[in-house]
């Protein structure tokens, strides 16, 4: 049984001018133990996929519908109690924002603390201690001091370490990770991205990476989601997902990623870039959600949404014509 | 942190100054004449002439001011020219049913208009937060004698719960102390309460859509955590510095609270000061309620630092 397994996610929120479907009809399972991107550019869904699971969506004007099993029991059919247990405990969640998801008037040490005191019963006293525990495991020089500091005397980098050692101070077993690096300078991101890497090996939580960010992807995830207009457009494991692309969005977006060593001069100069907007997820679409955008759209995708079909084993993709073989035909 | 306590406390003193200018001034040009209030109806011109001269009226102005200013620096007020007493001893006698309605009333309005405001933001457009909101309303624009005459109506003489007016001395016991001031302070305390639940509300909606309310959701906190500790703490200073601010409203209500209810304090002294032309005991009360008044939102500067540590001085 996997870990996480989200059937058929929608999540949809009323505004004054209709119903914005941000999440609609999304699947996927996350094992034990896994690294599991999500991809998708600004306004597909991802983000509000991941609160979603956590249940952070304010209802209303939100609402979730369709079923997160984890560990086999529905999230959305627990109490707001029992959904309190989970949050921090056993899923936990880390923001884009380091800058402003610490709370500025509490020390870093009750912020560890306080999820320690929440969910293992710990005393003040106990919890600041592991406090300072978390702080070395996450590399902060210091942690005596620090853990009696406030969040605007640290780094942007640090914060968002002491956001890591929140998030892993119950030992989750799933850890929500939305654009955890995309506010750091490039050399913090790697160092945070390292230490993901190892805390992951040590705590051995599964991780649901939220990102726009392809390198980063192909740095740490094992699996791949990519999402378009709050839809899972292909999912496979990372090296076929990078090698041979089925769905012309995810080869749209793997083209308008630049390459190391690429020329200068001549041909390859420009960046591919995907023509177009994301539609409005507030008008249903009755054909593929690319297809507007789509170099490849024929009337077919116009007109009828493809169906995810396993174009290879393990390789799913939502596409009228994406072959077994590899790309469709350019 | 010492130096600012200090800077600020000598920040006081042109204040102060400025205060006691301003309110001897005004009773320099005010109309009506002490001298002829004592004389009375039956004096000749030479009486009033004599009262004055004895009462140092006909010295200049700026003479006189000194003198009064002098005699503050040295903790003499003067003299009340209706009952010959020193100034400070009125308000000796006066002060303890003031400060106490103002105490109280400040108790009573901050524990109630801030859980309001709390929960009115939580409940963002439900029928709670218009409830709240529409009393917030009616709190501004009830004035404080019609809500006090339709309190001592409805609880005293109808009901008979609480005493119509009066006051009890502290000493006296603390149920009886307070139970003649319930309604004072909730009369007193409207309009107090609409302005600190309605910025209370306003800071909370702000703080509560902040990415760290989110944090405090994702690790498990409850809501009663999430709206006390991770939020307030975070609206404290507006909310704290509107408490502040009104208090002035307070020492402006008290005045006509204590007419309503015939409380004996500095309030009804003021008016009485006022009626009979006691000028000594005019410039002594505004003064002093000037100084509670920087004084308090002195106070009220340094608790910033208790709430928001990114404030130092």
């Amino acid at each position: 049984m996997a870990l996480l397994e989200v059937e058929n996610l929608q999540t949809h929120f009323r505004t004054p001018d209709g119903v914005n479907r941000a999440v609609d009809g999304v699947s996927f399972h996350v094992n034990a133990g896994e690294t599991v991107a999500i991809v998708g550019e600004s306004g597909c869904g991802k983000s509000v996929t991941s609160m979603s699971i956590l249940r952070l969506i304010p209802e209303p004007p939100g609402k979730i519908a369709g079923a997160i099993r984890f560990e086999g029991r529905d999230l959305l059919k627990l109490s707001d109690r029992e959904m309190r247990d989970i949050r921090g405990n056993e899923i936990s969640m880390i923001f884009q924002e380091p800058m402003t998801s610490l709370n500025p008037v509490l020390t870093v040490g009750r912020q560890i603390g306080e999820t320690l005191r929440l969910h293992q019963g710990l005393s003040r006293q106990q919890a600041e201690e592991k406090a300072v525990e978390m702080l070395t495991l996450v590399g902060i020089p210091e942690p005596r001091r620090r853990v009696r500091e406030y969040p605007h005397q640290l780094s942007g980098g640090m914060r968002q370490r002491v956001m890591i050692a929140i998030a892993l101070a119950c030992n989750p077993k799933l850890l929500i990770a939305d654009e955890p690096t995309t506010a750091l300078d490039v050399t913090i991101q790697a160092q945070i991205l390292e230490l993901m890497r190892d805390l992951k090996h040590r705590v051995g939580a599964a991780i649901v990476l939220i990102t726009h960010d392809l390198g980063v992807v192909a740095e740490v995830a094992e699996r791949v989601i990519v999402m378009y207009a709050g839809k899972k457009v292909e999912e496979a494991a990372v090296g076929p997902l990078f090698n041979n692309p089925k769905h012309p969005y995810t080869q749209g977006l793997l083209g308008s990623m630049p390459k190391l060593g690429s020329s200068l001069h001549g041909d390859e100069t420009r960046l591919a870039e995907i023509p177009g907007l994301v539609p409005s997820l507030k008008a249903k679409i009755p054909g593929c959600v690319f297809a507007s955008r789509c170099p490849h759209a024929t009337d077919l995708c116009r007109q009828v949404a493809p169906a995810l079909e396993e174009k290879a084993p393990g390789h799913v993709a939502a596409c009228h014509y994406a072959t077994k073989e590899g790309a469709i035909a350019a | 942190m010492f130096a600012y306590v200090v800077r600020r406390v000598l920040a006081t003193i042109p204040v102060m100054a400025l205060v006691a200018l301003f309110v001897f001034s005004l009773l320099y040009i005010a109309p009506g004449d002490p001298a002829a209030v004592i004389a009375g109806d039956q004096a000749t011109p030479q009486d009033v002439e004599r009262i004055r001269a004895s009462l140092g009226l006909d010295r200049p102005y700026l003479v006189r001011f000194g003198a009064w200013v002098w005699g503050i620096l040295n903790g003499d007020m003067g003299t009340s020219i209706f009952t010959n007493l020193p100034v400070t001893t009125m308000i000796a006698q006066r002060i303890e049913p003031t400060l106490s309605l103002m105490v109280l009333t400040l108790i009573l309005a901050v524990s109630i208009a801030v859980p309001m405001g709390v929960l009115a933001a939580w409940k963002q457009g439900t029928l709670i937060d218009r409830a709240v909101m529409g009393f917030a309303v009616l709190g501004f624009s009830v004035p404080v004698f019609v809500v006090g005459y339709l309190l001592a109506y409805v609880f005293a003489l109808e009901l008979d719960w609480l005493p119509v007016q009066g006051y009890t001395a502290f000493s006296n016991g603390f149920f009886p102390w307070l139970e003649n001031l319930i309604l004072p302070s909730v009369a007193l305390g409207g309009v107090y309460i609409a302005l600190i639940a309605r910025i209370t509300r306003a800071t909370m909606l702000e703080v509560l859509q902040q990415d760290y309310i989110r944090t405090a959701r994702a690790k498990g906190a409850g809501q009663s955590s999430i709206l006390f500790l991770h939020a307030l703490k975070n609206a404290a200073v507006p909310i704290v510095t509107v408490i502040g601010i009104g208090i002035a409203l307070l020492i402006g209500g008290a005045v006509v609270t204590e007419s309503v209810f015939a409380i004996p304090g500095l309030g009804r002294l003021t008016v009485d000061a006022i009626l009979r032309r006691d000028y000594p005991v005019i410039q002594g009360v505004v003064l002093l309620f000037s100084f509670v008044y920087v004084l308090v939102n002195l106070l009220i500067d340094l608790a910033y630092t208790l709430f928001d540590p990114r404030i130092r001085y």
